[in-house]
């Protein structure tokens, strides 16, 4: 009755593994060679290769704030936060408009404007805005897009964040407009200023605005780490993601925990979003789509679920991302690829990420 | 010769041997038993067998054959079938469905056949139909075939999950605790039932049980895990006597 | 009463932060739009319809106070309560945001920099066109007599029975009708579901004589997508594969057709009938190739990766890289359509081959769902470890369900790039696959009355109301949002999926406990 028989005993997981140590020795191989090829020719001076890296870094930093709240959402719902990005934008925006109302104010004293005069309370204005926003987005959309649907199959919860994705994305826009805008921020944090470093005979601009998001990044991210990893509060939100019904048996009331992560991973991405308009400039109603979708791929580099992996993964994700092109010596324009196709190498041969995944076998 | 034989399989769990050096000979056409406590290994042992997990170590022969390191649908195919502890069904699909699914190995047409729906695809499809309401009237479900398996009554899931694992026409069957959940009388049909398969269709069967009494009926042959380790074997009368049995029954602190 | 004015000042400040926002996104100028020319009111400015607006800030607290008082209608006074609880809150929080936005434009501060539906016009609009102070009150007043009016007029519906009393004769009404003569005639005619297949075969293909060149054109549009929803729908409702990149096979296909037939930027031109093929060809084969390496993974993250190989093909599409072998962000032009015995198809007869298209789809479709492979599919889905246990090679039929989606996608893109003689990446982007996804979500997953019907909605009800194109997404947005609380099995449902939805899990099916770890 047997269609098949058993031919050999060695099994398919040994080849597929063998396969894979190929493709991935041969894959390397490229790498390096292209990467000899570049570097030889010496198309880029060292500080060329500085400037990506450093601009690498900092983008680098906010795709690690943000692909940590997608990380809370994911290790205690185990859904994709698909409106993730939009919680950015909108704190982008929120930060846009304290600027833009505090420039609008007049000082007598200082005979500037708000902005100009009293600067860090602005820049701190802004991110509190910003941060305050998002997070209330956040617990909006945890609460009408998300919580009805707890229990539901997955597909169910992640067209909804997919529709809230769209909705939010357009509703930016009707309400904003298409344009493009551009952030003012105050004089001190010119987006052209910066240290000037001398490298090989070059100089390269350390931005003082790179600088505050890279700093203030990691703030953000050691700050949450010790939120969640040292206090109370964190144990009962480790508490939830491990298993919701025993928690609730604990005495931890499962929703708010749920509620406060998304308020959370808002700020967060709100944050981010602020950062990004300080250091990029340019902010539209589309702006947190290709960031959220990035620091997803972040998140699950550094292994999804575990908060110093998303950091890891983040930083990574930037530094190739902004050297990559260069290394290979392809088009810049082909960035975005390089970013994807980590991803997709990533997930095949490590599917658990480079930190590694901190999820309990429950929910895998 | 045994049908199935497993030499000296181990598999651990980090540093767990849920499962530790076991070997088992199955003779075909028996009916033997494997019993012991929760968490003893049964349910890993049928995992590795069904190739779910591969085993650490040792050896399991089908006919003589390895099934070291086969993908589980290739077990399935060699003929050997199994049924979950916490039945498995495919809730939102039909009775009939479910034993049709089972079949599957049994069906030689390929893809194209069923795209192009081929005359071939078509009259296999149609016996396959008739042996599934043969199968569904012989487990006692008969007109039930067009319900959901979800919302067949528990003792009825039972038996639909043995008609799909009978589907394949298998040579060996294994069953994970078949009487779980039913009342004494409902144990007794189902062990019935299970001996006649033996019996009328001359299938292997194992068994996985909790409760001694139930399989002490039927069982030829009885092997008693605990802890991962075969701790005795015989015929149900000397491992009824067996001290070790007994104390690993009772727990460890009343010993 | 505490509590009924509580729920109606909880009720009153989420109709008064939805209106706010309905006014920043300008669906209130549109609404009234709609509103005014309904009840045949003539416009008095240019960004909306004052009557129209009056009549929709009613209707609203209409509804507001009939489901504030839905709470406690016993007696009228309770009923009362919550409704003045609930429209003074609405009113006030309506009248407090147009009197902040009229002084803000009466002190001429340019809001419309910031928010780009309040210019001067719409806060005038807003203000009927009165005095600031006249404007806002006559706001505040609709909201509260209305708001009474609701709560009052559902105690008083409620009062009466009226809804039991109508919704039994509805009942009554739908017995005696498939009680009928006819309706079981009907029901025990064997040929009647041949009849009935005639009957809609003959609509399908007479419609489109009657159709003009616009409607001709949208229809085509249309059934593209339900080609591509067939497609999609094998590989999520069947074989539960969350598939978000599924443009790119559109794009093989598409590209494939476009490349061999154009004139540039490869000098080819091969007909059309044998590029046809091959597009669907070259798709599945994508399919298969993109399948083997991501098939292994878990559900979530292969809708992250097949999201991210979407982008790379549009990225790569318009690369200037690939450019002089692709065209580039400028596409390809001139894409030959097909011909038969040397006459061209277009308008009404590629209509007719895109529905041709489809019949064959279906039946395919229908084949393949009900034999082994089918079964094999929803097996999976429903449970892949037991379903590998049944002795199906699960990493092959998924790779199978991946290879027929694409192939369907890349029969969608050949037709679609042939229909237009013209594709380059705008037409690839990830609104694409999220619109496909959307619309199988819509009709209902796993059901192909439901990827028609839902093709029909997403992709045809925006062309009818044209009115709404600026918040065409928007809507859209919050549909997909409310669709999944609501009605997450879709508008047509297969049978087995509305099943599995609502009715509760069955204990004897503890998905806990199990050794072998569920999606491995």
């Amino acid at each position: 009755m047997s269609e098949t028989k058993p031919k050999k005993t060695t099994g398919r997981v040994n080849s597929f593994k063998i396969i894979q140590a190929i493709i991935s020795v041969l894959f390397l191989a490229f790498l390096s060679w292209r990467l000899y090829n570049v570097i030889s020719s010496g198309v880029y001076g060292p500080d060329t290769w500085v400037r990506f890296a450093i601009s690498g870094l900092i983008i680098g930093s906010v795709y690690a704030v943000i692909a940590i709240g997608y990380t809370l959402v994911y290790g205690i719902l185990f859904m994709i936060n698909f409106a993730h990005g939009e919680l950015m934008m909108i704190g982008a925006f929120s930060g846009y408009f304290v600027f833009e109302a505090l420039k609008s104010i007049p000082v007598a004293a200082t005979g500037m404007s708000f902005l100009d005069s009293y600067q860090i309370i602005s820049v701190v204005l802004a991110f509190i805005v910003g941060m305050f926003m998002a997070a209330l987005s956040g617990y909006f959309l945890e609460k009408i897009a998300y919580r009805p649907l707890r229990g539901a199959p997955r597909l169910i919860p992640l067209i909804s964040a997919i529709g809230a994705s769209i909705f939010l994305q357009n509703a930016a826009q009707v309400t904003f407009g298409p344009q493009r805008r551009t952030y003012t921020n105050p004089d001190a944090l010119l987006r052209s200023q910066g240290w000037r470093i001398p490298i090989g005979g070059e100089e390269v601009i350390l931005t003082y605005t790179g600088v505050l998001t890279f700093v203030l990044s990691i703030l953000l991210l050691i700050g949450l780490y010790t939120l969640v990893m040292r206090t109370r509060y964190g144990r009962s939100m480790r508490a939830v993601a491990e298993n919701k019904q025993t928690a609730a048996l604990m005495g931890i009331n499962v929703d708010r925990i749920i509620s406060n992560t998304f308020i959370i991973s808002g700020a967060l991405g709100g944050a981010a979003g602020v950062m990004w308009g300080i250091h990029n400039g340019i902010i539209y109603h589309f702006v947190g789509f290709i960031p959220g979708i990035k620091a997803f791929t972040a998140a699950v580099l550094g292994g999804i679920g575990n908060i110093p992996g998303a950091m890891v993964g983040g930083l990574l994700l930037g530094i190739v991302e902004s050297l990559g092109p260069a290394a290979l010596g392809i088009d810049f324009q082909l960035k975005d690829v390089i970013a994807f196709s980590i991803l997709v190498l990533i997930l095949i041969f490590r599917p658990s990420g480079i930190v590694g995944e901190v999820l309990t076998e429950e929910k895998v | 010769m045994s049908i199935l034989e497993t030499r000296n399989v181990t598999k651990r769990f980090g540093g767990l041997s849920a499962v530790d050096n076991v070997t088992l000979q199955i003779p075909e056409g028996s009916i033997y038993s494997i019993i012991g406590p929760n968490g003893a290994g049964k349910t890993t042992l049928y995992n590795c067998i069904t190739g779910f997990y591969p085993a650490d170590e040792g050896d399991m022969l089908f006919n003589g054959k390895s099934l070291m390191g086969l993908s589980p649908d290739r077990i399935t195919r060699l003929g050997i079938s199994r049924t979950y502890q916490n039945i498995r069904l495919f809730p939102a699909m039909t009775a009939l469905e479910n034993i049709l699914v089972g079949a599957h190995p049994q069906l030689k047409s390929n893809y194209v056949d069923a795209f192009l729906h081929t005359p071939r695809q078509r009259a296999e499809e149609k016996k396959a139909l008739e042996d599934a309401q043969d199968l569904l009237n012989f487990v006692g479900l008969k007109g039930k075939g067009d319900l959901f398996a979800r919302g067949l009554p528990y003792g009825e899931q039972r038996r639909l999950e043995m008609a799909r694992a009978l589907a394949n026409k298998p040579k060996i069957i294994l069953l994970d605790e078949p009487t779980a959940g039913m009342n004494p009388n409902e144990s007794v049909t189902m062990m019935r039932f299970i001996q006649s398969l033996r019996d009328e269709l001359g299938i292997t069967i194992l068994l996985i049980e909790h409760d001694m009494k139930v399989e002490m009926g039927i069982s030829e042959f009885i092997y008693v895990l605990d802890f991962g380790q075969l701790i005795a074997k015989g015929t149900p009368g000397e491992i009824q006597k067996n001290p070790q049995v007994i104390e690993s029954y009772l727990g460890r602190g009343a010993a | 009463m505490k509590d009924l004015i509580k729920q109606g000042l909880r009720l009153g400040s989420i109709f008064g932060v939805v209106i706010i926002f309905l006014i920043l996104f300008g669906l209130t100028s549109t609404l009234s739009d709609i509103l005014g020319e309904f009840v045949n009111l003539e416009s008095r400015t240019r960004t909306g319809n004052p009557g129209g607006l009056m009549i929709l800030f009613a209707l609203l607290s209409l509804w507001a106070g009939s489901s504030a008082s839905a709470s406690d209608r016993s007696n009228w006074k309770s009923a009362l309560v919550s409704g003045v609880s609930v429209s003074l809150i609405i009113g006030l929080f309506v009248a407090a945001f147009i009197l902040l936005v009229g002084f803000l434009d009466s002190a001429d501060v340019e809001m419309r920099d910031y928010l780009a539906q309040l210019d001067h016009l719409s806060v005038q609009f807003l203000l009927y066109g009165r005095s600031l102070i006249a404007g806002v009150l006559i706001t505040f007043g609709i909201f509260l007599i209305f708001g009474i009016l609701g709560a009052l007029l559902a105690y008083w519906y409620e009062a009466k029975q009226a809804g039991e009393v109508i919704q039994k004769q509805v009942l009554v009404l739908k017995e005696k009708a498939l009680d009928s003569k006819l309706a079981k005639q009907y029901k025990e005619n064997p040929r009647s579901k041949w009849i009935g297949y005639g009957l809609l075969g003959l609509v399908v293909f007479i419609t489109p004589q009657f159709l003009g060149k616009y409607w001709n054109y949208a229809m085509g549009t249309v059934g593209i997508y339900v080609l591509m929803g067939l497609g999609l729908n094998i590989v999520v409702g069947l074989a539960g594969l969350l598939d978000l990149g599924y443009v790119a096979f559109f794009a093989i296909g598409a590209y494939t057709a476009g490349l061999l037939t154009a004139p540039a930027p490869l000098p080819l031109q091969i007909g059309f009938w044998p590029v046809l093929i091959f597009s669907i060809v070259m798709a599945a084969f994508a399919g298969i190739l993109l399948g083997i390496p991501v098939l292994r993974m878990r559900g979530d993250y292969l809708a992250i990766v097949t999201l991210g190989f979407g982008e790379i093909i549009r990225v790569l599409i318009r690369s200037d890289m690939l450019a002089p072998y692709v065209g580039g962000p400028q596409g390809i032009r001139d894409i030959a359509g097909p011909s038969l015995f040397g006459i061209a198809f277009s308008g009404k007869a590629y209509l007719y081959l895109i529905i041709i298209a489809i019949l064959l789809i279906i039946l395919f479709t229908n084949y393949l769902q009900n034999s082994k492979v089918g079964r094999a599919w929803m097996a999976m889905r429903e449970d892949e470890t037991v379903a590998q246990a049944m002795g199906i090679n699960t990493l092959y039929y998924k790779l199978m369900a991946f290879a027929t989606g694409a192939a369907f996608a890349g029969l969608g893109g050949a037709l679609f790039a042939a229909r237009n003689q013209y594709t380059g990446p705008a037409d690839h982007t990830l609104m694409v696959s999220i619109n496909v996804l959307s619309l199988l979500i819509v009709g209902g997953m796993g059901s192909i009355p439901g990827v028609i019907v839902g093709a029909f909605v997403l992709k045809g009800l925006p062309e009818i109301l044209r009115e709404l194109d600026l918040y065409r997404l928007l809507v859209f947005g919050g549909l997909l949002v409310f669709m999944m609380i609501i009605r997450p099995e879709g508008i047509w449902p297969a049978p087995r999926r509305r099943m599995e939805l609502h009715e509760g899990e069955l204990d004897v099916l503890p998905p806990e406990e199990s050794l072998v770890g569920k999606e491995g």
